[in-house]
């Protein structure tokens, strides 16, 4: 390996582990919602986080009433948002996802 | 003690006086806040009303415009086993830039577009030797440069008729980084081709039809397209017929080069996707054989690929197979000389065969991070159109013989922004290397391997 490689590989490896970031994920929000809800709900993701503003859906956030409102979009997903593991597991995607694409986010969903 | 009960009293009967006043006055006061209340509560829901709606206006009363800026530096080695002979690069030095738009001006209408520049640092500014002086930093500078290019500009409207969604869209076709592709590219979303067998820019036109109310998450695109204009008369007039600008004129045996394509899914439920390509390709490039004339009209191509990927193993075993991604995708490709051309070195139809697997999992010691491992094979006649794919080695997807692939995608401190890559590439050509995908050119047996590492590192928002 000559010196270029060995300098770049250590600048990359050296950067990347400054820092790490534990953070919800839209993207990771978009796929949980493609497998778990797409077909319960049988709208698309961007259909149902257009369904409110952005405003809505972070009052929803903030009061742990995420689920509810959910609920109220997609009322056969009732006992996937009433789960512990919504609660625990993916309700913080899903905010993120709902929150990008919400109806005045003025975001475009790819499809 | 009747002293002090009588003063207890007295202070007790003056106190509910005072209480009294006050208490009505208190009320009354409350009364007028609870009615100013009510009013700037109105008053708010009005304003959040009307807020909402601005907003909601705003939002997508404009292009939205965003950007993916990457710097990398390849170190490219090749060798020719068989005479020994090595070529190599220790810093091919690049810097990409798209400008992404984005507008829906109305539910179901939306328009997407790709501004691209992608420049080797210090490079001449064009290809053309003319202008030796000019660098691609010098270009900007100068007044000399009118080139923007377009990598992707495409509306699409989607409706339905009765019950049959129906989205129809023309322009330049995000066909590069396509299905499977956009892994190694650390992409987030792919293109829409299947990347096996296509994956470079094209201007057609599309309908997509809906099936999902059938079967979960499928639908069939159909697509026609032009690849290349025949040659033609300029607008100069300057060809055989100059009072014909755009037309006529096809001394070279130069034709248009029209593609049809059908692809879609057969599947997908979020998890598990199975995607199917088939493409025609019309007057494909090949060789006329009565004066060996390269990139004539030769005849026809077909291109053919059927792709799977698993999204997620299992269901919640674990976050790590939760977040790991598996695919196996197989291909060939047909091509069909008409008389007096061939096409990859033969006037009878040849076909080549490849197959592709890859996986994607948590890197698990970074929030986002992702290490994928990729491994091609292709066939000796195996040639399909991947001229796009950001390989500076060239396509390792089109490689006639093995490749290898590991790559790591991870934020650059942790910061979603910023994505970032390590990525090796090592290529075995059996055959003649599939640089530039021309069927001109014959796949002669060879001893080729080429590596090329990539650090790149990305400013995306």
């Amino acid at each position: 390996m000559n010196t270029y490689k060995k300098v770049a590989v250590a600048t990359i490896l050296g950067l990347s582990l400054l820092g790490t970031t534990l953070s919800a994920d839209a993207d990771k929000g978009q796929r949980i919602y493609m497998k778990k809800l797409k077909s319960v709900c049988g709208m698309s993701g961007g259909v149902f986080a257009a369904k409110n503003d952005q405003a809505t859906w972070a009052d929803a956030n903030d009061n742990g009433t995420l689920g509810e409102t959910m609920t109220e979009v997609c009322p056969a997903g009732k006992e996937f948002f009433e789960s512990s593991k919504f609660q625990n597991k993916f309700s913080s995607h899903l905010y993120d996802f709902v929150n990008e694409f919400a109806s005045d986010s003025g975001n475009i969903p790819s499809c | 003690m009747k002293k002090i009960v009588l003063s207890l009293a007295v202070i007790t009967g003056l106190f509910s006086n005072i209480n009294a006043d006050d208490m009505a006055d208190m009320k009354a006061e409350i009364e007028a806040l609870n009615q100013k209340v009510v009013k700037l509560e109105k008053k708010q829901k009005r304003t959040t009303k009307t807020l909402t709606t601005v907003k909601k206006h705003d939002a997508y009363d404009n292009v939205k415009f965003g950007v993916d800026f990457r710097n990398a530096v390849d170190v490219l080695e090749y060798k020719d086993n068989k005479t020994g002979t090595t070529v190599s690069n220790p810093s091919l030095l690049t810097s990409r830039l798209y400008l992404t738009m984005a507008s829906s001006p109305m539910q179901g209408l939306t328009f997407k577009g790709k501004l691209a520049i992608y420049s080797m640092w210090g490079a001449h500014a064009y290809e053309d030797e003319s202008q030796p002086s000019l660098k691609d930093w010098a270009a900007s500078s100068k007044a000399t440069d009118t080139v923007m290019r377009v990598k992707e500009a495409y509306f699409v409207y989607s409706n339905k008729l009765g019950t049959q969604p129906v989205s129809v869209s023309i322009g330049r076709r995000p066909s590069t980084n396509g299905f499977l592709a956009n892994y190694r590219e650390n992409e987030k979303t792919s293109g829409s081709p299947l990347a096996h067998i296509t994956n470079m820019e094209v201007n057609a036109a599309m309908l997509r039809l809906g099936f999902s109310r059938f079967v979960e998450g499928s639908y069939s695109k159909f697509v026609y397209g032009r690849a290349h204009s025949g040659d033609m008369n300029n607008v100069y007039g300057t060809g055989s017929n100059p009072w014909g600008p755009y037309a006529g004129d096809t001394a070279v045996d130069d034709y248009d080069v029209d593609f049809f394509v059908f692809l879609g899914d057969a599947y997908n439920n979020g998890q598990y996707q199975l995607a199917y390509q088939w493409a025609h390709i019309f007057n494909t490039k090949g060789l006329r054989l009565s004066d060996a004339k390269a990139k004539a009209a030769a005849g026809e191509a077909d291109l053919a690929a059927l792709s799977f990927k698993v999204d997620g193993i299992g269901d919640e075993i674990s976050d790590f197979l939760d977040d790991t991604t598996v695919f196996v995708s197989l291909a060939a490709t047909q091509y069909s000389p008409k008389d007096g051309y061939s096409l990859l070195g033969s006037t009878d139809k040849t076909r080549g065969y490849s197959y592709w697997l890859g996986a994607n999992v948590p890197d698990g010691f970074t929030d986002a991070g992702k290490f994928g491992v990729e491994y091609n094979h292709g066939s000796k006649n195996w040639t399909p159109m991947t001229w796009a794919e950001d390989t500076a080695s060239g396509s390792k997807i089109a490689v006639r013989g093995d490749a290898y692939e590991a790559y790591w995608n991870f934020n650059l401190f942790g910061v979603k922004y910023l994505p970032s890559q390590v990525r090796y590439t090592y290529a075995q050509h059996d055959y003649t290397p599939n640089v530039s995908c021309s069927g001109w050119t014959t796949p002669k047996e060879v001893d080729i391997t080429s590596s090329d590492l990539r650090f790149a590192v990305s400013y995306r928002y």
